[in-house]
């Protein structure tokens, strides 16, 4: 033992691979990163080598799933969504309401006539009353390893499931008329028909005139499973939510009246495909900051004046903001940002701003941010038309 | 009751699409299936590990579509497809310490879950596992459990997780289930998830006594009048390409070793129609043929492994 102490003087090495120091002080490689010696020449960039406002590699496959009106796949960097879209027929004899609901309705129908805006709050109130859009977001697929298979949902996955739901309702990507069966009955006051429809037993209420009623909606039944996930699920979800529904194809449906029941056609070419309301796309972003400890402290969250006065070199400490976290930095952010935005004729609306747990992005920063997310929609954009 | 944790559809419940000419199906509009391939031919497999950087282990297996899925999808014309052809994604997470309350295990404790995703079958799935994909996990887990060396890693726990994204039909479409009918294609899912579970075990650096594959065989009868017909066997079969399946095996073989970790057998095995001088019983023929697909899969499985292994010597 001695020999080889004294043949060998051995020091302790303290030089630890990067990918050890990451996981033993992963604060402060984060920020060793991202501000790097000032007399060094080398860029702030963060530990996975993206800048800032960078956003993964992300690519989108469409309809490769054979059980499905319409799938797709959507991996942004490491982060894989497989969604599906399956279609089922709600009929208006199984909703409880539909009587008491239709009569009110059709008051409505007359007044939405006028305008496109009532148009689309009728439809959402339609698609939301009778949950005729069911999303669900499932973790459990080993997709990461503190999440056990087999239990049911997390919080989380409810939460990002509610949040699809609540996000498809308000941005009303679904038309409510494309979910729509119609049912035209035949005027039973016409000659041809009397003629034709001579022996058969004839329901005299239907007398009434040819209006055309709703027989059945289709519910859209969409399913995400996040097969690999390294942060940021919900953009992932989202997106490919969105591309799957772009995919969606409708079979052509008809009120059987003999059958009593609602037939499709299975041929492709009367199939016809959803036709979305615009193109939401979300950017997920994270603040990190400095100080990691900050968050313990209590703080005394200063007016806006007196952060004008103060400056900003005193009031708040350095802080980045890191557009698609990966798994690795959404462990060391507090506070989040989620906005969803549109691009109607070259403008870009804004469809969603979500802000949590912090105070530390201002009403500045989130103007930055939605130009970020300008750039992604457009980005986006791109990769599902080619998908 | 309904399911508090899931948004759920509407309370009414809805209905599957109903097709017409599912109704009129006398017209013939619709062609069976025909297997394009030869009776010990078998379907190209496409594996991949590592493809999820989170998991210890990780693969995806997917199967070559029949000729028919592939025709129909470079040439859509019906929006019921043909057949469908099998999708896994695996992950391995561990080995990793079980939790304290855990009960002492001299051995690796192996976990596996089966789960077949909402879409992944003609009809739609519920989202809770159901009693077939439970059994499912309790065949896979005899499968692995005698390839494992279990005793390397004491107190410890492996979780195996697949998720099924397109599972195979049982029958074709058309057909109404008769009395001939059992879960076949779960004997296909099988097979695949013990060769993509293999790959990802491989992938997770657990060590084996050797890569185990899985491989199918059925005894089948394509003639319209099973009573006269001689069923004969087959390799690999995709239950949608023929008229009646009487009986099917699957089994997970380890080549190196010439040894059977999992066997399970359905049906009635009794008649097959053997070559002259073959004096195997029917059954016995059956196993020799899945154990054949398994060593078909296992060239697929051991070059994936050397994939995976070469890209971990390279990281390293």
């Amino acid at each position: 033992m001695a020999s080889t102490a004294a043949s060998a003087p051995a020091v302790p090495s303290l030089n630890l691979p990067p990918s050890q120091f990451a996981r033993l002080q992963p604060h402060a490689y984060l920020l060793a990163h991202l501000s790097p010696p000032s007399a060094s020449t080398q860029p702030s960039v963060r530990a996975n080598g993206r800048a800032a406002s960078q956003f993964r590699v992300t690519s989108a496959n469409a309809g490769s799933l054979t059980h499905t009106n319409g799938s797709a796949v959507v991996r942004i960097g490491d982060t894989a969504a497989v969604c599906g879209v399956r279609a089922e027929l709600l009929h208006t004899a199984d909703i409880a309401s539909w009587s008491v609901s239709n009569a009110s309705d059709e008051e409505a129908d007359s007044a939405t006539q006028k305008g496109a805006s009532q148009n689309a709050d009728d439809d959402r109130n339609q698609v939301q009353d009778l949950h005729l859009l069911v999303p669900n977001l499932s973790l459990s697929t080993g997709c990461a390893p503190g999440l056990t298979p087999g239990a049911p949902p997390s919080t989380l996955a409810q939460s990002l499931s509610h949040e699809i739901l609540s996000l498809l309702h308000t941005t009303n990507l679904v038309k409510a008329d494309d979910l729509r069966i119609w049912y035209q009955p035949p005027n039973l006051e016409s000659e041809e028909f009397r003629n034709a429809a001579e022996g058969m037993e004839v329901d005299s209420e239907q007398n009434g005139g040819p209006e055309p009623e709703i027989k059945a909606f289709w519910v859209l039944y969409i399913d995400i499973m996040i097969i690999s996930w390294a942060g940021n699920a919900f953009d992932a979800a989202w997106s490919s939510v969105l591309a799957a529904l772009r995919d969606t194809k409708l079979p052509k449906a008809w009120w059987d009246a003999d059958n009593e029941t609602i037939l499709c056609s299975d041929d492709i070419a009367d199939a016809r495909k959803l036709s979305l309301r615009g193109l939401p796309i979300s950017s997920s972003f994270c603040s990190f900051e400095a100080d990691a400890a900050a968050g313990w402290r209590a703080v005394v969250i200063p007016s806006p004046e007196e952060l004008k006065s103060q400056g900003q070199k005193e009031g708040s400490q350095q802080r980045w903001i890191l557009a698609d976290p990966d798994g690795y930095e959404e462990g060391l952010c507090e506070e989040r940002a989620l906005i969803v935005v549109d691009n109607e004729d070259g403008k870009t609306v804004i469809l969603k701003m979500d802000k949590l747990g912090g105070w530390g992005m201002d009403s500045d920063d989130l103007r930055q941010l939605v130009d970020v997310s300008a750039e992604r929609w457009q980005e986006m954009k791109q990769i599902l038309d080619q998908c | 009751m309904a399911d508090r944790r899931r948004i759920n559809g509407p309370p009414g419940g809805t209905r599957p699409p109903v097709y017409a000419s599912l109704q009129e199906s006398t017209t013939g509009a619709a062609q069976r299936a025909q297997r394009q391939r030869q009776p010990a031919e078998l379907r190209k497999i496409f594996l991949q590990t590592g493809m999820i950087p989170t998991a210890s282990g990780s693969s995806y297996l997917e199967f070559e579509p029949s000729a028919s899925l592939a025709a129909a999808r470079a040439n859509p014309k019906s929006l019921i497809p043909p057949s469908s052809a099998l999708k896994v994604a695996c992950t391995v997470h561990g080995p990793k310490p079980l939790p304290r309350s855990a009960a002492f295990s001299p051995n690796l404790v192996l976990t596996t879950h089966v789960k077949y995703a909402p879409f992944a079958a003609r009809k739609r799935r519920g989202h809770i596992r159901d009693a077939s994909e439970r059994d499912l996990g309790v065949h896979l887990e005899t499968a692995l459990r005698g390839a494992i060396i279990a005793e390397r890693w004491p107190k410890s726990g492996l979780e195996i997780t697949l998720t099924i994204i397109e599972a195979e039909d049982d029958r074709w479409w058309g057909d109404a289930p008769d009395s001939h009918d059992a879960s076949w294609g779960l004997m296909n899912v099988l097979a695949g998830c013990i060769t993509a579970a293999s790959a990802a075990i491989a992938d997770a650096h657990i060590d084996c006594l050797d890569l185990v594959s899985g491989g199918v065989a059925a005894l089948v009868s394509d003639e319209s009048n099973s009573a006269s017909s001689i069923p004969r066997l087959m390799l690999d079969v995709d239950p949608a390409e023929h008229r009646s399946i009487l009986s099917a095996c699957v089994v997970a073989y380890m080549p190196a070793r010439d040894e059977i970790t999992e066997i399970w057998l359905k049906g009635d095995s009794s008649r097959a129609a053997l070559e002259k001088g073959d004096d195997r019983s029917s059954h016995e023929a059956l196993i020799d043929g899945a154990v054949d697909a398994a060593r078909g899969a296992n060239t697929v499985l051991s070059e994936a492994v050397r994939e995976s292994i070469t890209r971990s010597i390279a990281q390293a």
